[in-house]
């Protein structure tokens, strides 16, 4: 079985086949890597503080609550 | 009335938030973009993703300290270090894992390739996440504890084998400032790269004791909790 020779400029080939080529040039735009790559890392950085912003409210809650607790049960003591 | 701790800490964030506003103006505006086989301009990702790989070396030792420490004698203390040091490890480690493949794809052609250095880093980062789900649904009891503090040493145990992977079985990362490479060929470039340490040393600092603070909060609380609840309290969660 032999292959025929095409070119990139015959429209059948380009929809029929697709040839491996080497070397061939990035096109991706630095510009919307570099400004995804910034994005993505502050990205982590806020979600990471904010999670351990919101534990740290839940644990301030509690104790409140907790103080709150043991306030009133020590009043009740006194009463 | 703010503690001296306090006072420090917030120092600390202030000098996290200028060296950051220093960091980024330098690398936009100062340094030169780098040649196109390096990526060109998003080479400029270099100055943020070297420095988080350096942070996460940094929380993973404070964790192994912290773990290896609560190996030999367990305090509270001590396991809040070991928790923040992988929590934080593991923030800096998807900060290099998203960060590389967006610079690799301008410099490799591709955004992802199985390089020891990349596979091993991976796999620290699968470790610690491993310990932070352990940690977040195995309780908090002494042998929990112990399991992850156990599974931090030896995650951490994995650092020297990323740092040298490259020199040990090859690959395609850059060891541009590392074992051989030519260096940074810019003075300004040197400079960025310094100022990338500078900034992300004080960050790490911040987050690594705002994070074991919640962390030994949190161990307190519990124990708080049980006392309360044995006394009657009517706390329970």
């Amino acid at each position: 079985m032999s292959a025929q020779p095409t070119t990139s400029q015959d429209p059948a080939a380009r929809s029929q086949q697709f040839v491996p080529v080497e070397g061939n040039a990035e096109t991706t735009s630095a510009e919307a890597l570099l400004v995804a790559a910034y994005l993505v890392m502050w990205a982590l950085l806020i979600a990471f503080i904010g999670f351990g912003w919101r534990r740290q409210s839940r644990v301030e809650a509690r104790l409140a609550e907790i103080e709150k607790a043991v306030g009133a049960s020590g009043e009740a003591r006194r009463s | 009335m703010r503690s001296t701790s306090d006072k420090i800490f917030w120092a600390l964030l202030a000098l996290t938030a200028l060296s950051f506003f220093v960091l980024i103006a330098f690398v936009f505006l100062r340094a030169p973009t780098a040649q196109l086989p390096a990526g060109g301009i998003a080479q400029k990702i270099f100055y943020f993703h070297v420095p988080a790989a350096y942070a996460l070396y940094v929380c993973g030792t404070v964790g192994f300290f912290g773990a290896a420490a609560y190996l030999v004698r367990p305090t509270e203390k001590r396991d809040a270090w070991a928790r923040a040091g992988v929590e934080c490890a593991v923030v800096f480690g998807l900060m290099v894992l998203t960060s590389g493949p967006l610079w690799a794809k301008k410099a490799w052609g591709v955004y992802w390739t199985w390089d020891p250095r990349l596979t091993t880093l991976m796999l620290n980062v699968l470790l610690y996440g491993a310990v932070m789900i352990l940690r977040a649904f195995a309780g908090a009891g002494d042998a929990e504890r112990r399991f992850a503090a156990a599974f931090t040493v030896l995650g951490t145990l994995l650092l020297p084998v990323i740092h040298y992977a490259v020199k040990l079985w090859g690959g395609i990362h850059p060891t541009v400032v590392t074992q051989g490479g030519g260096g940074l060929q810019h003075p300004d470039m040197k400079m960025a790269l310094g100022l990338g340490f500078l900034a992300m040393t004080f960050l790490a600092a911040v987050l690594l004791w705002w994070r074991a603070r919640l962390a030994h909060a949190q161990s307190r609380l519990l124990a708080v909790e049980e006392i309360a609840a044995a006394r009657g309290l009517g706390v329970a969660s």
